[in-house]
């Protein structure tokens, strides 16, 4: 059982979002690395479609108001004991009544996720618990998490999780990839000069300041727009070219439709890295075919489900293997 | 290929991203179009019980989004089921209609704060502005932009206007405004650059209702002033 006694920049919970509902102008919403969401909740001997805590940048503490296990996987956002002990991602610790996590800021990546012994525990709303602050649903009341907020875990009182960790050098978190990120052409090619794929292939792009749940912009030398086109349903990942020219790369609390020429979209399992992407960070992007794409994806579920089974967990994850996409 | 199809031509079929297909009927505001693509989507519902790993279609302005997971459903067999269904709902014409909602609305004033400038800009009275858009029956043409935003048309020609040069930060929610040749009613309080020309207590939006949304593509809308 945890206190919110510093939210930082935002502090939110997730589960796997709510898809399906785009048809009603719900966007998915759900954890921004699907990847870190899972590794939290398959350490926290938790349920698939589990909720966690969801952590932006540094800033965070987290007060144990009982004694539990939390378990802490995504970006390092230098997590840390009240008594300067560091909490590495990928584990379960066992927090005694009284002690507090801290993360003293990102050294690599956007996002952390803290689970709590069989998910935390919380409402949902149109089948999840995700918090889509732009429309108030999910999460407490629809927003953010504050100072004074309590997460009970759905075990209160079960520490049999404690000192499990994961095995990462079998399965590494995606964002500990280098190179191009990948984004499969389309569908609007033909609403945009000839060769903005590969114009926007060639450049180096900088993650820019207003990047958030919704969207991520990105500067650098602006593409040749196409102008406005008739709206069309979008999902996350898709880049739209707006009339300035600049990419914008949709996300997981986005619009579910765009009036802008989308020149291709992040595949699903690219989806983790570039949730862990910050303001500032340099991003160059490299065109896939679907069938790349999908073999990609396949792969990570693999290594995602060994992983699982290395840490005998593999019973409560039967979903697993179409589970982690959200 | 560069031609956009019209309605009643073959519609294109293009992908977006690894998992999802878009089917693409006019590159228009054309309500042909979007009423097959509503009947296209309804009849993907119907069938998607039947389909493993086919997951719901969002149907857009002139477009069918078609979210798919290729490990159970492939990207082959789906675009031959959407050769079926597309046949089986180009045969017919325009959807029956929807439901009638009538929506009271307050124009002008600090409720509608740019209907003075739509007036100046089109070149009418308030009054006439009020006439024009409370005159005709819409057509919810799809939901979407936040939950149970609902893109009505076809706003009259004559109020035909760009969206504004720069969108607010917080639009307050029930504001009723146009932009192009559609109007929309926002659900809540957003960021929005449509011209607000009124406001109504009707609630677009609401999770405790077993449907959140007031609208469905295809339902029909009356404005009342009030």
């Amino acid at each position: 059982m945890l206190e919110v006694v510093a939210p930082g920049p935002l502090l939110t919970l997730q589960d796997r979002g709510r898809p399906g509902l785009a048809h009603l102008g719900v966007p998915p919403s759900g954890a921004c690395d699907p990847w870190g969401l899972t590794v939290a909740n398959l350490l926290a001997q938790a349920p698939p479609d589990a909720i966690a805590v969801e952590v932006t940048l540094g800033g965070t503490q987290l007060r144990a108001v009982e004694t539990c296990t939390v378990s802490l996987a995504g970006a390092d956002l230098g997590a840390e004991l009240d008594d300067g002990r560091p909490l590495p991602a990928g584990a379960v610790y066992r927090l005694s009544a009284g002690s507090q996590i801290r993360f003293a800021g990102s050294r690599t990546g956007m996002r952390a996720y803290v689970g709590l012994a069989g998910g935390v525990a919380a409402r949902r709303v149109l089948g999840s618990a995700s918090t889509c602050v732009p429309a108030g649903i999910g999460g407490i009341d629809g927003r953010p998490l504050r100072a004074g907020d309590v997460l009970l875990p759905v075990r209160r009182g079960d520490l049999g999780a404690a000192g499990r960790a994961w095995p990462a050098r079998r399965a590494p978190h995606p964002a500990r990839l280098d190179g191009p990120l990948r984004f499969v052409p389309g569908p609007d090619l033909r609403h945009l000069p000839a060769d903005t794929a590969g114009a926007l292939a060639a450049a180096t792009w900088r993650v820019g300041p207003a990047s958030d749940r919704m969207g991520m912009r990105l500067e650098g030398a602006a593409l040749l727009p196409g102008g406005e086109i008739l709206s069309h349903p979008v999902t996350p990942g898709a880049i739209q070219v707006p009339a300035d020219g600049r990419p914008v790369v949709l996300f997981v609390d986005g619009p579910t439709i765009g009036g802008y020429p989308v020149v291709g979209v992040v595949p699903r399992w690219e989806r983790s890295r570039l949730g862990q992407l910050r303001p500032g960070d340099r991003v160059t992007f490299a065109p896939q075919d679907a069938a790349d794409a999908r073999a990609a994806w396949a792969e990570q579920q693999r290594r995602l489900a060994a992983a699982a089974r290395v840490i005998g967990v593999d019973a409560l994850w039967e979903g697993l293997a179409d589970g982690a996409g959200g | 290929m560069d031609d956009p199809p019209a309605a009643g031509h073959a519609p294109r079929i293009d992908r977006l991203g690894d998992a999802a297909l878009i089917v693409t009927f006019s590159d228009e505001l054309d309500l042909r179009a979007n009423a097959w693509a509503r009947r296209a989507a309804a009849e993907l519902e119907v069938r998607r019980p039947s389909v493993p790993g086919l997951d719901t279609a969002v149907p857009g302005h002139a477009s069918v989004l078609v979210p798919f997971d290729p490990d159970r459903c492939a990207e082959e067999a789906l675009r031959g089921l959407l050769a079926e269904v597309l046949d089986a709902t180009g045969r017919s014409e325009a959807a029956a209609d929807g439901v009638l909602h009538e929506i009271s609305v307050r124009y002008g004033g600090i409720e509608g704060p740019d209907l003075p400038e739509v007036a100046a800009r089109t070149g009418m009275s308030e009054d006439q502005v009020v006439a024009l858009h409370a005159g005709v029956e819409y057509r919810v043409l799809v939901l979407g932009f936040v939950p149970g935003f609902p893109y009505l048309g076809v706003v009259p020609a004559p109020l035909d206007l760009p969206r504004r040069a720069t969108p607010r930060v917080r639009v307050p929610a029930g504001s009723v405004a146009i932009a192009g040749r559609q109007t929309g009613i926002y659900p809540f309080e957003t960021p929005g650059g449509w011209h607000l020309i009124g406001r109504t207590e009707a609630l677009l939006w609401d999770v405790r209702r077993e449907h959140p949304a007031l609208l469905a593509p295809g339902d029909r809308v009356r404005f009342v002033p009030r």
